[in-house]
């Protein structure tokens, strides 16, 4: 399964619903993660915050390749993708073991294929540079086996997605 | 006199590690220290109106997802907007933790600070990622709860044999404060080289620093801790790791 996560506007939804199974939608409505851990501890790959994000750790975690599509923000994700990717932790389990030579914790749906990430708008040559490491850090530590990354000189070239 | 501020950037209300950590900082930093608390975007106004009289920033972040927290990357945006509207120029820190053990799990995320200094021409003075934040919150209730323990045990001596300074209870504590200092040490003497560099007014470097435990037992005492709580919060038989 293909997921695609992006902060574009709703017009481009026709197009990347082309390019992949489900499309979550980022609306910046929904809360930031309360860092309370319930969703590994108390009702496991479930927020306790009833909003569209309640269920989106099974929505990303049964995918084996998850497709972010974000505006740059000083070399990471748009807040609201980043809000997604902070509720959506109990794609892991809380029990930890040893991945690339680091603590990490064990992937409650096994390892996922892969993690790409398209990042558009300003970007200094430091920014892509750290956007890069990040992308690098996320999918050892979410557990994706291959990443990519593509700065997008203009909307345009999504059609290469 | 130019203020320094020290955000507590946990969603938490209670008991974050940040929040533990900015207590901590604000022992070894001189001057007039302001502290706050950004949870949600209703903070956002509160903090952005102090920055006019403030010199000096020092972020307490949790890690999250190898990086920045949504809700602090909100702000961050609104910063920027309002230092460069107001030509506020201010030095920037972060001591930032992460739940797991290598300090340097939180590189990411100082390279994102540096760039958002750049962004809003703040002067990026460097920062502290540790790892193991959650045990640190562990040792910091184990001292109170050693504290809770001698202070019954002086007051159990004193009423049944008339011994008010039990040396061995002494003993016992003492050991105890050594092991939890130990621990720490590597956290505090980072901290207490980044106030001084704080209160010159310098750049502090980038430093990564750790609970001074071994990760394999780290990792060992991690498993047990959350087998607990998933215990006692029932999600152990809710599908836990499926
Ligand atoms: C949504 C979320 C994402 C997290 N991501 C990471 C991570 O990528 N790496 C890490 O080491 N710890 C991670 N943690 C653990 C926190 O950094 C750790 O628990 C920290 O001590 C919390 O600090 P606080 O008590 O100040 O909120 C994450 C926690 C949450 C809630």
């Amino acid at each position: 399964m293909r997921v695609i996560i992006h902060d574009l506007e709703n017009k481009y939804n026709k197009l990347l619903l082309q390019k992949c199974d489900r499309i979550i939608v980022v609306d910046g409505k929904y809360s930031a993660c309360r860092g309370c851990f319930n969703c590994w501890t108390k009702h496991p790959a479930e927020c306790f915050i009833k909003d569209s994000l309640h269920e989106v750790s099974k929505e990303i975690g049964r995918a084996d390749e998850l497709i972010i599509i974000t505006e740059n923000y000083y070399g990471m994700y748009s807040p609201p993708v980043k809000n997604i990717l902070d509720r959506s932790i109990g794609i892991s389990t809380p029990m930890s073991i040893y991945r690339g030579k680091e603590m990490h914790h064990t992937t409650r749906y096994g390892m996922r294929e892969l993690l790409s990430v398209y990042a558009y708008g300003e970007m200094t040559d430091a920014e892509r540079e750290s956007f890069l490491f990040m992308i690098k850090r996320n999918a050892l530590n979410l557990g994706y086996k291959h990443y990519s990354f593509t700065y997008l000189e203009s909307i345009g070239g999504l059609g290469e997605i | 006199m130019m203020k320094i501020l020290l955000i507590n950037g946990s969603p938490k209300k209670k008991m974050s590690a940040s929040g533990f950590l900015l207590t901590l900082q604000s022992l070894f930093v001189r001057g007039d220290i302001q502290r706050e608390s950004l949870r949600t975007k209703g903070d956002h106004g509160r903090i952005l109106k102090k920055l006019k009289d403030t010199g000096t920033v020092i972020f307490f972040l949790p890690l999250y997802v190898d990086g920045v927290p949504s809700h602090v990357l909100y702000f961050m945006k609104d910063m920027e907007g309002y230092c460069r509207v107001n030509q506020i120029h201010l030095k920037v820190y972060l001591i930032s933790n992460a739940g797991f053990i290598e300090g340097k799990q939180n590189e990411a995320l100082m390279q994102v600070f540096k760039n958002f200094c750049h962004a809003c021409a703040c002067e990026w003075c460097g920062g502290i990622g540790i790892g193991g934040g959650v045990m640190l919150n562990v040792l910091r209730i184990l001292f109170f709860v050693f504290a809770g323990i001698f202070l019954l045990g002086i007051i159990i001596s004193g009423v049944q044999r008339g011994d008010w300074l039990p040396v061995e209870a002494i003993e016992i504590f003492l050991r105890q404060i050594a092991i939890i200092v130990f621990l720490y040490s590597g956290v505090l003497f980072y901290m207490i080289r980044m106030a001084g560099a704080v209160n010159k007014g310098e750049f502090s470097g980038v430093k990564y620093t750790r609970v001074l435990v071994p990760s394999f037992l780290f990792i060992i005492i991690a498993n047990i801790f959350f087998i607990i709580i998933s215990l006692g919060k029932g999600g152990i038989f809710r599908g836990w790791l499926r």
